[in-house]
């Protein structure tokens, strides 16, 4: 139930971000986006699926990733239809997919998808900075640039976030598990 | 010691790790060694006027060959880091050969992009060198370049995750690994023994270095297609030599745990990690990270105090190696009366040609000597240095011990008139790169003036020496591999 209000929170802010998010890619990509996901996970957080249905979901998970990622869909994002799928497709086709199937991704793809991660946001970082035009018509060039360093402190920051752990995760004793952690996070 | 390390600890005595799957990985590497000595052959002889060799075809050439060879460095440092890492730590097979199969494939699309696409854009992928050919290739064949690096990456991330999350499985947490509780003091029963301190600091840059470096390919790749996205040119080189910098001492660094698990069955003396041995490797983290810098001596746009950290890194980075790996050598092997067969002898050669080597590099470190040698022959005869005399022969050691069986003897007649022979080669060669560089003779050049040719023929008369002795040590290693096997 908490999460559940959580989640509906996550819902709310995102939905009073509505206007804020015309004026700003970086409140559009960044903020609100993210937090539609985040309200998708928490609805399914304590949710659980077979094993077989993992990689699928994990596939519908990436598809619509890949699908907000390009900018003509950001700008799509801002019309009446573009954004009404945009808050049904984050949390229920990226947030509540993704939720599911990530407690049965081995750690190497776990790691694998947080690397790539990285390198994509460090990419989407130079692809903002360095276009030679508006990538998405509806912002500023100069908001366009915002956006792209955005994405290189997002990639700076995410990385620390996840080598912390795993550098200074227990220096003192040992894990019992020696084929690898679930939870190490890697 | 718990019940998983007694476990481990055993397992160790017991067990080859893997053992088939690296022997493969050192028989491609060994074949693909001995093409790319030939095809640096063929380029020496092509410099000297001994054959004709036409200018696209030898930039196609010098681009497989440092291609082909930092990639087989770092396949075969892979493979030797593997399997010791395998004596301490239960790796997932199924990783190594994910990884070894999309090496194969970056090699398949390496290897078609330059002879069938043409593209001769150098190992090193500079900006906007790959889009700018000048109708020498397509776009298309520098885009398969890059998707062949994105590949040969990719298989590499998945080594380091699997290694670094087994490390993590072990060790707690990678500091650990990398001996922090040695160089603080703290008490640790079980520390980590050399190989997993070189692979957890291993791990650690090379990841960073690959994350970094698939940006700049992926970048790249969106110019190539798109040419209205233009790279940051500086922030593209910052990145490529960053990544390719990091990358090729991986190579070394992994390939060094031969010596710390092959020795000792020589010296009779465990190497042991101790407080010194891990202020080292985790001086050597922040040093191969920090020191690429010294790439960038002549971009004189950079800010003057990452060139001056350069040159001071250049200098520092050169004591952990030396001060530790190579002066612990000298104590195990003195006084040890070690036999010295095939083996010892190359692994001794590559500590030794491994630190000389860094000694033209710390050189060429310096900013008012870099002005003038940067672009001469200096630097392939600083690099040729500890490839040559040392990954490789760290390598060809690793081998050499693979089908050593269990009894040690000394050097048969032919392993002593290969091994000397292999050495005189190659410092022979190498002494040829440094004298030409200091004779100002430029690097990358096709076509040589006649005042150059006795330096270029020379050179080829010990490249032959090498190329001969390679093809000795691999087929040595097939056929003894084969006749334990049958």
């Amino acid at each position: 139930m908490k999460l559940l209000g959580l989640a509906f929170l996550a819902s709310a802010e995102a939905v009073a971000l509505r206007y804020a998010v015309v004026e700003s890619p970086i409140q559009h990509v960044l903020v609100q986006m993210p937090l539609l996901v985040l309200a998708g996970v928490l609805l399914a957080w304590n949710r659980q699926i077979r094993q077989e249905w993992a990689v699928p979901l994990l596939l519908v998970a990436l598809t619509v990733f890949l699908f907000w990622m390009l900018p003509r869909n950001v700008d799509w994002a801002l019309t009446p239809t573009g954004e009404i799928a945009k808050y049904l497709s984050l949390p229920l086709l990226l947030g509540v997919p993704l939720r599911l199937s990530w407690p049965w991704l081995g750690p190497v793809l776990r790691g694998f998808l947080k690397a790539n991660a990285l390198s994509m946001l460090g990419v989407l970082g130079f692809l903002y900075t360095h276009a030679p035009v508006r990538i998405c018509n509806s912002y500023l060039v100069s908001a366009q640039k915002d956006l792209g360093m955005a994405f290189f402190y997002l990639a700076a920051g995410l990385g620390c976030l996840w080598a912390i752990p795993i550098l200074f995760g227990n220096p003192s004793g040992q894990r019992s598990n020696a084929t690898g952690c679930a939870s190490c996070g890697v | 010691m718990s019940a998983v390390s007694e476990l481990v600890a055993e397992k160790s005595i017991v067990t080859e790790p893997q053992a088939g799957a690296v022997k493969l990985t050192m028989i491609l590497s060994g074949a693909v060694f001995a093409l790319m000595m030939v095809f640096g052959l063929i380029m020496r002889a092509a410099q000297g006027q001994l054959i004709e060799v036409d200018p696209a075809l030898f930039y196609q050439l010098l681009t497989a060959h440092g291609a082909g060879m930092v990639g087989t460095a770092a396949l075969s440092g892979a493979a030797i880091m593997w399997y010791f890492c395998g004596r301490h730590i239960v790796l997932t097979a199924g990783i190594f050969w994910a990884f070894l199969a999309l090496f194969l494939l970056g090699v398949v699309l390496i290897l078609g992009s330059i002879f069938i696409g043409g593209y001769g854009g150098a190992w090193t992928f500079l900006f906007p060198l790959p889009a700018m050919s000048g109708g020498a290739w397509e776009a298309g064949a520098a885009a398969a370049f890059m998707l062949g690096y994105v590949s040969i990456g990719v298989g590499f991330l998945l080594y380091y995750l699997e290694l670094g999350r087994q490390i993590h499985a072990r060790y707690g947490s990678l500091v650990r690994a990398l001996g922090w509780n040695l160089i603080l003091g703290r008490e640790d029963k079980n520390p980590p023994p050399p190989t997993i301190v070189a692979a957890a600091a291993v791990t650690i840059f090379n990841s960073i270095g690959i994350i970094l470096g698939a940006a700049v390919l992926v970048a790249s790749l969106v110019h190539l297609l798109v040419p209205g996205f233009e790279v940051n040119a500086l922030l593209a080189k910052n990145l490529i030599y960053f990544f390719g910098h990091v990358f090729i001492n991986a190579s070394i660094y992994m390939a060094v745990t031969a010596v710390y698990e092959i020795l000792p069955e020589y010296t009779g003396k465990p190497w042991k990690s101790n407080r010194l041995f891990a202020i080292a490797w985790n001086a050597v983290l922040i040093f191969v990270m920090a020191v690429y810098w010294h790439h960038l001596l002549q971009d004189v746009v950079m800010p003057p105090w990452m060139l001056v950290v350069g040159q001071l890194v250049s200098y520092f980075s050169g004591i952990p190696l030396i001060a530790v790996t190579a002066f612990s050598t000298f104590l195990y092997v003195r006084g040890s009366k070690m036999t010295w067969d095939l083996t010892s002898s190359l692994l001794v050669l590559s500590v030794a040609g491994w630190a000389v080597g860094s000694i033209p590099a710390s050189i060429d470190g310096m900013i008012s000597v870099n002005k003038v040698m940067h672009n001469t022959m200096w630097v392939p005869g600083h690099f040729h240095t500890y490839l040559l005399l040392g990954e490789v022969a760290m390598a060809f050691g690793f081998m050499a011990w693979l089908v050593r069986g269990k009894t040690i003897a000394q050097m048969s007649g032919l392993d002593r008139v290969a091994f000397v022979t292999y050495l005189a080669g190659a410092a022979g060669f190498v002494t040829v790169f440094l004298f030409s560089g200091a004779a100002s003779i430029p690097r990358r050049w096709a076509v040589h003036y006649e005042e150059w040719l006795m330096h270029d023929r020379i050179g080829t008369l010990f490249s032959v020496l090498i190329v001969m002795t390679t093809l000795f040590f691999v087929l040595r290693f097939v056929l003894r591999l084969g006749r334990s096997n049958g």
